[in-house]
This record gives C-alpha cells, sequence and structure tokens, in this order.
C-alpha cells in the first residue's frame, strides 16, 4: 500500500476557496485575502443537488419551447433549438449542425447527469473512482459555458434582423428557460467540492483496513 | 499548501520558469511558473481594454435587406432582448459579454500594473477577488462562435460586412485568453501578499 500523504483536514487546515493559501481553519477568516475559510465548500452536495433540481426542471422547457420566433411576410415560424439544429442539417451544414447538437443539446445532459453521478459517489453511493471523476468534474467545468452558445445566437440575430413587415426575430420563452439550464448547471458544477470523492475513498479504504494504523510521514 | 483537488498538504518550493507543480496524489497542477508573468499581463489586459473600446465604438456587423440597413454591436445585442422583453436574458448577454470581460482586464490592470513595482494598489485585495469571481462568465469566446453560428444562419437571406468591431473583438478574445493565462493564481496573491506587507 502507497503511504498515506497527510491532508489539510487533518491538521485542521483549511485551503482558502478564493487564493489558494492554507491557514488554521481558527483564524475564519483568511489572512491573504480575507474570504471566510471553510475545510469544504460548506453545504456542497446539498446546494449541488438543488441546483441541479432546478436546471433537470427548466431541460424540457427550454427544448420544447421556441427560443425565438421568425416573422417573415406575414408568415410566422417558431424555432425551438432542435429545430434550428435540424435545419442546418437539411442545408447540408454538417459541421455547424454538429456544433449546436453537442453545445445545446448534449452537452447541458451530459453535465446533468455527471454533476448526480459525481454526487452519488461523493456519498458513498457509488464508488468514488476519484482519478477518474476528477477528470470529468474538470471537464464539466470547462465545457458549461459554451452552452450559452444558441442564446447569443438568439440575441445576434433579434439585434440585426429588425427589417419591420418584411423580417423581425423575437426572443421566445424557451430562451429564458435554456440561459437557466445553462447558468444554474454551472453554478452547480462551482458548488461542487471535489475533495469530497477523496474523503470518501478514504473512508472507505479505512473501513477495509480497520487493523493498518496509517502511517504518516 | 494544500491541493485543491484532494486537500493532499504539500511543501511549496519555487519550480523552474515555464514548469508546473504537480499533486503527488492526485495530479492536478498546483501552481505554474510562467514566464514574465505580470509585464504580459498588465500589456494583455491595457490591450484588452483598448479593444473594448474600439468593439463598441465601431459597427461590429452590419446586415442589409430590402434596402434596410440594421447593425450589431455587444450593447445593441444585449439592449434589443431588453426591449423585445426579455429582460433576464438581455441582462445576462450583458453580464457575459460586458461587464465580465471588463472586470476581468480592468482588474488585471489594476492589480497587476502596480505590482511591476513591488506596490500593491489600495483595495487590490478586493479587486483581486472579484477577478476570480468574474473568471467563468465571461464568455466572450462563446459569444464569438455565436456570431459565426448566426452568420450561417443569415448567409442566403441577406448581405452581411463585418466592421472594423468584429476584428477589434476577434483579438480582444486572444488578448483576454493571453491575460487570464498569463499568471498563476497563486503567484498573483503570493506577489500582492509580499507587496501589501
Amino acid at each position: 500500500m502507497t503511504p498515506r500523504l497527510p491532508r489539510a483536514i487533518d491538521q485542521g487546515l483549511a485551503n482558502c476557496h478564493v487564493c489558494g493559501k492554507v491557514s488554521p481553519l481558527v483564524a475564519h477568516r483568511c489572512p491573504r485575502c480575507g474570504s471566510a475559510l471553510h475545510l469544504r465548500k460548506p453545504a456542497s452536495l446539498k446546494r449541488t443537488v438543488a441546483l441541479l433540481l432546478a436546471a433537470a426542471a427548466l431541460y424540457l422547457p427550454a427544448n420544447m419551447l421556441p427560443v425565438m420566433t421568425i416573422s417573415e411576410i406575414g408568415n410566422v415560424m417558431a424555432s425551438t433549438i432542435l429545430q434550428g439544429m435540424v435545419e442546418f442539417w437539411r442545408r447540408e451544414a454538417y459541421p455547424i449542425a454538429i456544433v449546436i447538437f453537442v453545445a445545446s443539446i448534449l452537452i447541458p445532459i451530459v453535465k446533468i447527469v455527471a454533476l448526480v453521478w459525481l454526487c452519488a459517489a461523493a456519498s458513498g453511493k457509488v464508488h468514488p473512482s476519484p482519478r477518474i471523476l476528477g477528470r470529468i468534474y474538470w471537464f464539466t467545468e470547462l465545457l458549461g459555458r459554451w452552452s450559452m452558445v444558441d442564446i447569443f445566437v438568439v440575441s445576434i440575430l433579434v439585434a440585426l434582423v429588425q427589417f419591420g413587415a418584411y423580417m423581425t426575430v423575437t426572443p421566445g420563452p424557451g430562451a429564458l428557460a435554456f440561459a437557466g439550464v445553462v447558468v444554474l448547471t454551472m453554478f452547480a458544477a462551482m458548488s461542487f467540492d471535489p475533495r469530497l470523492l477523496w474523503d470518501r475513498l478514504e473512508i472507505l479504504e479505512a473501513s477495509e483496513n480497520p487493523h493498518s494504523t496509517p502511517d504518516r510521514e | 499548501m494544500a491541493c485543491h483537488f484532494c486537500d493532499t498538504l504539500h511543501e511549496a518550493t519555487a519550480v523552474p520558469e515555464r514548469t508546473a507543480a504537480r499533486c503527488r496524489r492526485c495530479g492536478v497542477v498546483l501552481y505554474q511558473n510562467r514566464p514574465a508573468s505580470l509585464v504580459r499581463v498588465t500589456a494583455f489586459s491595457l490591450a484588452a481594454l483598448i479593444l473594448m473600446g474600439i468593439v463598441n465604438l465601431f459597427p461590429f456587423l452590419t446586415m442589409e435587406a430590402n434596402g434596410i440597413k440594421t447593425e450589431l454591436s455587444l450593447y445593441r445585442a444585449s439592449r434589443e432582448l431588453m426591449r423585445e422583453g426579455s429582460t433576464t436574458i438581455g441582462w445576462c448577454v450583458a453580464v457575459f459579454t460586458i461587464f465580465a470581460p471588463l472586470v476581468m482586464a480592468g482588474g488585471m490592470l489594476y492589480v497587476c500594473g502596480p505590482l511591476l513595482r513591488g506596490r500593491a494598489a489600495p483595495g487590490a485585495r478586493h479587486v483581486a477577488r472579484w477577478l476570480g469571481h468574474a473568471e467563468p462568465w465571461n464568455m466572450i469566446e462563446v459569444f464569438l462562435l455565436g456570431v459565426l453560428v448566426s452568420l450561417m444562419k443569415l448567409g442566403k437571406m441577406a448581405d452581411l460586412y463585418f466592421g472594423v468591431g468584429f476584428w477589434a473583438f476577434a483579438a480582444l478574445m486572444v488578448c483576454m485568453a493571453a491575460a487570464v493565462a498569463g499568471i498563476d493564481r497563486n503567484e498573483l496573491w503570493d506577489r500582492l501578499e509580499v507587496a501589501a506587507e
């Protein structure tokens, strides 16, 4: 077995979330940047799960309701995110169709599933494989922002396509729900604490070898 | 220092330029030593601020259809949404494309500029904290992708012209990325701590 490496939490030391300085928890506030000190992000799992539930509730309206309405010489056409993608596919603009599919449909759902899995692992319901799950966490944090692209497309089209009776684009109710999904999943990813996965692994290893005393250098 | 990913304690030692220290347990990067970090951040954030001015002064995209001309700018992209009744999304777009980048570039310049001379600007601690909060919400590169997707959507409907603002925006994206990547968070706070004493 590899020797156990010392953790900050074992020595009552808190790693500042904002500036990364390690100080004793009893100080309450980080001496370097003045932020509140915590051993772990406060109520990390509860907050993440609550935000995820809210995001999941908005996921269906975000994809069913139109994100924008295009009025063209008397014709009014509402367009959802999926229809926008299908439209590109039909016009044989495959790369753009794939970009929209990945950014707007795949990433939000993958993110929600991944964070649910991470929460289950951190609370001990599935095995915490911190090395793999940590990488998944890193990806969800990195990719989440790109889902915003469809909201920006709506904002650009609304600003540009204002030709009175000839053609106008107006934002639809789906846009708000969609922006909500993206922002809520971003907050959910931020409130999750990956150190909880390692804590769980520690507990698991300790229960597997109850007689071995952890040796610390 | 402790790993932000798995909480393992490490003795922080200086690493050579262009290299990074990694966690012994989980392997994530703990801190990096970037060459000429303060000079780079100051230069790129100053350039980003100037480019932001250009982006907002000059037209971004001009579209012509049926004899009517419309113009796109960052400001209009969020204001038109608010005018059409989507106030919340309008504000979101404004925060992601205007305010967060402004806080990032202005904040980095305010913190790193005086640090070049070994001084900490008044209130630099608060500004540096704001930098950390603003970073994930700076989405100018995503907005640029949105512009490309919109172009594909509009391609056949009308004549489109790129303005100076568009090229300034592309350059702004590069400068912001370079400024953000220019300095390690730990290094910034270490320097600030030393300068404040």
